[in-house]
């Protein structure tokens, strides 16, 4: 769990008069974060993965989790490398963190069809359903998404307003 | 010497945790932001033991470890990057003196919260030397260690990244032999002999060697193969191993024992130059014509071909792939739904890499597997490893 509230970082890094500059903070593969300071959380490369974010305006605090798989097969695995303990986990970690579960919104990105070799449902769109399950499951709603197709995407959360950033190889952004 | 892939992937979690541990003293210490990107396992040859770090000016430090775990140790610091570390540790700008001190008293912090994890698994003690500061270029950092009739050696590796600084910093732990015979001793059905590992290698090098020359071949395009190397990492590392950085090439299944999927990937430059040199018409950076992207599907079609059926002859069992698909995205990207469908049942990931260089253009090829863990163990369950050289492809088969 990475939590980011201004603790961890004061030390040293600003000297008097210099101008600070925003936090950002890499989430990994099966890896989520918290921010109450506005921190801006990113994450790249997302295949089949998704990434979906939460964020309460009112309270500041917003998240970032990048799941691998719909669903874990079998015990002691990392929560959030699957769809829908990952969503969970963060939810629950939101509002450890300060947020309302009933003010929360969700974005989310990702799940892409690309090469794909199996038979039947992509894993990238097995991966959006689940998210959408467990979303619905804690009534939190979609206010954006970014998913599908064949290409790559990186995102960009930005703590302090909510706006999600993707971006693909191609240099082409689009904003939740 | 047998080593057990549950063991291995228990390791490589100890690792992880180590270099956690050494990151959490990192951001203290400095005031940095860091986080953990890779932590793998990797038999590799000796010389190519840092062959992941970029060819870039770095300083590092070095240690040796004794009782629980013998060996080395390097923590490797890009240079640049290092003084933004020396900054937030000392407070402010520092002369050269005390910059290398600063670094080695870091280095000595980070590489105690890196091995005290090993040592409570291990239940025994793991003492490790001073620190000894080091300048180099790139993989010159570490040498090649002493002669040993073994010519390959297991690592484990982790990078770490600075998010602001985007300063890249890498741990390296190099047991000796027998420290990690010792390790590693138990037996299980899971276990390979290391042997048969080295083998695999040894082919990887051969089938790298025959794709340079019909790289070589094709295009007039003076290529060389430069690294093998079998990594063992847990499933959600393999893509963390790539990086963001804008990729063309191939994807390919291949079906039969092991099944698994590989990749050949140009960087954009590269893959301007070689299509160019097969294709009479002028490619920009990023812009490849129908008939540029045709001649790529074509090279790592030749270059898929020559390590599938050099395995195949090898393994001396029946394996086949699918046509190639021509990719272009992020790096990351395109390894993470391969990784994802082989995830679906397995927790840990072998990775084969490979990499090609070219002098004259200054790129690479990197050509990068990842088969069926439980199908490559009991694939090299069965390796004659005397057959290991009997890798031949023959291009003008494809054309």
């Amino acid at each position: 769990m990475k939590l980011y509230d201004g603790r961890e970082t004061a030390a040293g890094s600003d000297a008097p008069g210099e101008a600070s500059e925003p936090d950002r903070h890499r989430v990994g593969i099966a890896e989520y974060a918290v921010s109450t300071t506005g921190a801006t959380l990113t994450t790249s490369g997302l295949g089949s993965c998704v990434g979906v974010a939460l964020y309460d305006e009112r309270a500041g605090v917003a998240g970032l989790v990048h799941v691998m798989l719909p669903s874990a097969t079998g015990p002691g695995e990392e929560p959030a490398k699957f769809a829908d303990t990952g969503t969970m986990l963060l939810v629950d970690e939101l509002e450890r963190a300060g947020a309302s579960r009933r003010r929360l919104v969700a974005k989310m990105a990702g799940g892409s069809d690309m090469l794909d070799f199996s038979t039947g449902a992509s894993i990238g769109d097995r991966n959006v359903q689940q998210v959408r399950r467990t979303l619905a499951d804690c009534d939190v709603p979609i206010v954006g998404e970014d998913v599908g197709g064949e290409y790559g995407r990186s995102l960009r959360l930005d703590g302090d307003t909510g706006t999600l950033v993707i971006r693909r190889a191609n240099r082409v952004e689009t904003t939740l | 010497m047998y080593v057990d892939a549950r063991l291995l992937g228990t390791f490589t979690e100890l690792a992880h945790d180590g270099a956690e541990a050494a990151t959490r003293s990192l951001t203290q210490l400095t005031g940095v932001e860091a986080s953990v990107d890779v932590t793998k396992v990797s038999l590799v040859e000796r010389d190519a033991v840092g062959s992941s770090l970029e060819r870039g000016s770095f300083v590092g430090v070095q240690f040796g470890l004794e009782g629980g775990l013998s060996g080395r140790a390097v923590l490797a610091f890009e240079r640049e990057g290092s003084e933004a570390l020396v900054a937030g540790l000392l407070g402010g700008a520092a002369d050269e003196s005390m910059a290398q001190s600063g670094l080695s008293e870091l280095g000595n912090i980070m590489m105690s919260g890196f091995i005290d994890g090993w040592a409570d698994y291990l239940g025994t003690s793991i003492a490790h030397s001073p620190p000894t500061y080091v300048e180099a270029q790139g993989s010159d950092l570490f040498d090649a260690g002493p002669a040993s009739a073994d010519d390959q050696a297991f690592v484990f590796h982790s990078g770490l990244q600075c998010a602001a600084q985007e300063v890249t910093v890498a741990i390296y732990v190099l047991p000796d032999a027998d420290s990690m015979a010792e390790l590693l001793s138990t037996r299980s059905a899971e276990s390979i002999a290391v042997e048969k590992l080295a083998a695999f290698n040894r082919m990887t090098r051969e089938g790298a060697q025959t794709a340079a020359e019909n790289v070589t071949l094709l295009s007039g395009v003076e290529t060389e193969a430069e690294v093998a190397r079998l990594s063992f990492m847990p499933i959600e590392n393999v893509p963390e191993a790539f990086d963001d950085t804008t990729y063309i090439g191939t994807a390919v299944e291949f079906t039969g024992t092991p099944s698994g999927f590989l990749l050949v990937l140009f960087d954009e430059r590269a893959a301007a130059a070689v299509a160019e040199a097969l294709v009479p018409t002028a490619a920009g950076e990023g812009s490849l014509t129908a008939d540029h992207n045709g001649a790529i599907e074509e090279i790592g079609n030749v270059i898929t071909s020559g390590f599938v059926d050099g395995w195949a002859n090898v393994l001396q069992r029946s394996v086949d792939h699918t046509p190639p698909r021509l990719v272009h995205d992020m790096g990351r990207a395109l390894v993470d739904p391969l990784v994802a469908q082989l995830g679906q049942h397995q927790r840990h990931a072998f990775v084969v890499d490979s990499r090609m260089h070219t002098a004259e253009f200054a790129f690479e090829i990197g050509v990068h597997a990842f088969p069926d863990e439980r199908e490559l163990r009991a694939a090299l369950s069965e390796l004659d490893v005397d057959r290991a050289d009997q890798t031949e492809a023959d291009p003008t088969a494809f054309f």
